[in-house]
């Protein structure tokens, strides 16, 4: 067994059955159906988050005061020229409303797709999974209209990712290259990047999770938590910008590597890349130039806009970039445990017992 | 919070049903309810160097919650009016004497949310509470980060005013401060939202800067009383002896308006050439805060008076932390060859900065002082200033490696 292996070898037989699916594929015919509507699903939720973080960035949470319905109308049934033609708050809360009940329809359907044509226990429980949390998520967006409760905001922008991440591994557990990866599997064993992928991905959510503090900050926040709360995410930011680029250089550097990770992997760096640009930028629309530039040169001019299309556009890509930046660390990270997992399988003795154990 | 009648179209035994179901979900979810309606703070600078008691601070908070209300509630106009018996003054006696409009306040006060016409409520909160602190006193959570540090304006002090240095800024130099903004600080420009808007919030602004001067009149007010005595509750001295003057100083503004008499007439050269001579002359002395070059590298360990409070109290910062303050910062003159100015770029509001000063700061004003005395400068001295100072950014800098007292003596 390679160190890097034992993280999963031999370990529940939950997590083997979910990292075993290419078995199952290889005797049973595969549907692409499901992988498309993970793909569809992937396409709107992330748009939905992007939506999401605008109704914060603009403070438009109770621009609708009532929930499910909009002004005493059904949510689908509200004027259509009265939300594209009225206030720009209403704009975007409605329309993020619209478009969450879109994603909870799709995550509905690609349940139901994926419950039809996959016998995995795992897939089928992440299915439900998806379903559930879609469920819980709209409800909590509609208990932060109804009790005008900005914490409830903060969580319900926390589990957004969270159900992106989801979606993302529905998408890589359906795809092809998942379930061929065992017929596929490389000649020198794992990519050994299992913990280091896991941490990455932790580090990611954790961002997350640090910036809706600083997004979220409520006017009863102290100062002090706030500048601790901002400097750990700008420490933590370098610090994940760092894990992530040793991990997408670990997966690249291999040339083996499953394609979609390595397409992640140089996704990854990128999207880092801008993130922490987006994030200084982000900070100097909202709250002038940090680090005292702006007491030099020509910076000195700088004027922040209340509600500019910079404030905007550059705070809201700032938090929606968590988002896919979490999304390629999830993929990552699966295609590492799933190889760590193959690799663990190879060299030890029990795979039959646990392959056994699944069927 | 919740009290609001939102869904007062439909049955309301069914509503409170699933409002209930709604509630016990959310309780099962987190284990907790919701936070206390926010409140305003006491102001601990001002406790702390009146050495009031915990009997008086009480007292204080009450008296101030009576007078101007709670940060949902401004004047207490959507509470039940409890006819309070201790006070023989009416909530609309203090509203009334503030010359507050309430509809205005209303629409900044409270939490956040906007209408279907896209009016908004919860302005302050929307916009403005994250850096200036839901009581005004600057103390927000971004704060820390903010250099200048977000304005306290329990003192009434604004910088980017038209009026005399000790009066207070019209309705219209806190207009323009919002619609402006302050470049080079954190202070945005609001100049996207609605005027209506806008005028919400400089009446917001203006109430809390008039519930922050009563806070610290009461504790001036504790010097005249005994041990133990308490702060008298009737009409005579908690509208007559502090609110009436307080607002009369608000509404007298107007009257303190500089007019500048005309630039007098000539060249544009030869007027900058004797403001040169004016800005290094002892008389005027900008040097000694700007620097002979203008740089803003002259005196650069003063203070503004909101930092300067904590200085004279002779803290640790461990104190000054403790009574949840910001850490002491100093104030630097502005670098004039920048060409940015942060309270009005027009040479109408620079000749009334250099007339007046800028309060709250160490700028000392050359004006007189008061309209029809004699000040440092005539205003024809000011303009000269006004006209270099302007020339400034266009000005070019000695050559680097010269010695710079060489080249500006050669210049000048
Ligand atoms: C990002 C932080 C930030 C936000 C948001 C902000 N301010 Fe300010 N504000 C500042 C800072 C910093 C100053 C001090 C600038 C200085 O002293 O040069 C200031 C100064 C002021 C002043 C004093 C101007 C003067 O003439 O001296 C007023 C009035 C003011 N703000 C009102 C508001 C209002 C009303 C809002 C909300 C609509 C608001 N501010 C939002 C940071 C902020
Ligand atoms: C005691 C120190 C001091 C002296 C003397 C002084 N200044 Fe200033 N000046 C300051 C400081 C400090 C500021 C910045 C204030 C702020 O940003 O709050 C300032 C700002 C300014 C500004 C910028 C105003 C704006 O809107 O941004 C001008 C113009 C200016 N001073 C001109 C002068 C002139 C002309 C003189 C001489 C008559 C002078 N100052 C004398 C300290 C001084």
């Amino acid at each position: 067994m390679t160190p890097a292996a034992d993280g999963f070898a031999g370990h529940s037989p939950f997590i083997t059955t979910f990292l075993n699916i290419g078995n199952y594929v290889t005797q049973q015919q595969h549907s692409s159906w499901p992988h498309w509507w993970a793909v569809l699903l992937c396409a709107t939720a992330f748009p939905l988050i992007w939506v999401g973080g605008l109704v914060t960035t603009h403070d438009a949470g109770m621009a609708v005061p009532d929930w499910p319905t909009t002004y005493g109308y059904n949510l689908f049934l509200y004027p259509w020229q009265s939300w594209l033609f009225g206030p720009w708050d209403l704009f975007v809360e409605h329309g993020h409303r619209l478009l969450g009940a879109a994603v909870g329809l799709i995550t509905l359907a690609t349940a139901c797709a994926v419950w039809r044509a996959e016998t995995n226990s795992l897939v089928r429980g992440l299915a439900i999974a998806l379903a559930c949390l879609v469920v819980f998520q709209g409800v909590l967006g509609g208990l932060r209209v109804r009790l005008d409760a900005r914490w409830l905001a903060q969580l319900h922008a926390c589990v957004g990712p969270a159900f992106f991440a989801l979606c993302v591994t529905m998408f890589v557990v359906t795809s092809r290259s998942w379930k061929n990866m065992s017929r596929t599997l490389p000649s020198e064993g794992s990519s050994g990047i299992n913990s280091a992928a896991s941490l990455a991905l932790l580090l990611a959510y954790l961002q997350i999770v640090l910036g809706s503090f600083v997004r979220h900050a409520s006017w009863d926040m102290l100062p002090a938590l706030f500048r601790a709360t901002v400097v750990l995410h700008v420490v933590l930011g370098i610090g994940l910008a760092g894990q992530a680029s040793y991990v997408a250089w670990r997966v690249l550097w291999r040339r083996t590597s499953p394609r979609p990770q390595q397409a992640a992997a140089i996704a990854v760096v990128a999207l880092l890349a801008a993130q922490l640009a987006l994030g200084v930028a982000a900070w100097t629309v909202n709250y002038g130039l940090p680090f005292g530039w702006g007491q030099h040169g020509w910076l000195a001019g700088h004027l922040v806009t209340a509600r500019g299309a910079w404030q905007s556009l550059l705070t809201t890509a700032h938090q929606a970039n968590g988002s896919l930046i979490l999304g390629t660390t999830t993929l990552i990270a699966l295609f590492a445990w799933r190889e760590s997992w193959n690799a663990g399988r190879e060299s030890a003795p029990s795979t039959a017992v646990l392959n056994g154990a699944t069927s | 919070m919740g009290r609001r009648a939102f869904f007062s179209g439909q049955p309301a035994n069914w509503m409170s049903l699933r409002q209930g179901l709604l509630w016990i979900f959310l309780v099962g979810l987190t284990g907790c309810g919701t936070a206390d309606p926010p409140q305003f703070g006491l102001n601990r600078l001002a406790m702390r160097t009146g050495e009031v008691n915990e009997e008086h601070r009480q007292q204080i908070a009450d008296i101030l919650t009576a007078m101007f209300g709670t940060p949902d509630d401004p004047f207490m106009a959507r509470a039940e009016q409890a006819a309070n018996s201790d006070y023989d003054v009416s909530q609309d006696a203090f509203l009334a004497t503030s010359g507050l409009d309430l509809a205005k306040l209303q629409m900044a006060a409270g939490s956040v949310a906007s209408d279907r016409s896209g009016t908004g409520r919860g302005l302050f909160r929307e916009h403005c509470v994250h850096c200036h602190g839901i009581g005004g006193d600057g103390l927000g959570p971004t704060a820390p980060f903010l250099n200048p540090y977000p304005r306290d304006y329990r003192q009434g002090k604004f910088k980017a005013k038209s009026t005399e240095l000790a009066a207070k800024p019209t309705r219209d130099d806190l207009y323009g401060v919002l619609e402006r903004g302050i470049p080079g600080t954190s202070m945005p420009s609001f100049k996207l939202l609605p005027s209506q808007e806008i005028d919400a919030l400089v009446e917001y602004v203006k109430y809390l800067s008039l519930r922050g001067q009563t806070e610290v009149m009461l504790v001036n007010a504790l010097f005249d009383l005994d041990e133990g005595e308490p702060i008298p509750l009737d009409q005579e001295f908690l509208v007559g002896e502090i609110l009436s003057p307080l607002t009369a100083t608000w509404e007298e503004a107007e009257e303190y308006v500089i007019h500048p008499p005309e630039p007098p007439e000539m060249e544009p050269e030869e007027s900058i050439a004797l403001g040169r001579e004016l800005f290094q002359s002892a008389k005027a002395n900008c040097v000694k805060c700007h620097g002979t070059l203008a740089l803003g590298d002259g005196q650069r360990d003063d203070y503004d008076e909101w930092n300067r409070a904590y200085v004279d109290l002779k803290l640790e910062p461990s104190d000054i932390a403790a009574m949840g303050a910001l850490p002491i910062r100093n104030i630097h003159p502005r670098n004039l060859r920048l060409g940015i100015y942060r309270f009005g770029r027009r040479p109408l509001d620079v000749y009334r900065r250099i007339h007046a000063g800028i309060a709250g700061t160490p700028m000392p004003g050359v004006g007189p002082a008061t309209p029809g005395a004699e000040g440092t400068l005539t205003p024809d001295q000011i303009w000269h200033l006004v006209h270099y100072v302007r020339s400034l950014p266009y000005d070019e800098l000695s050559p680097v490696g010269e010695p710079p007292s060489e080249v500006t003596r050669e210049r000048l």
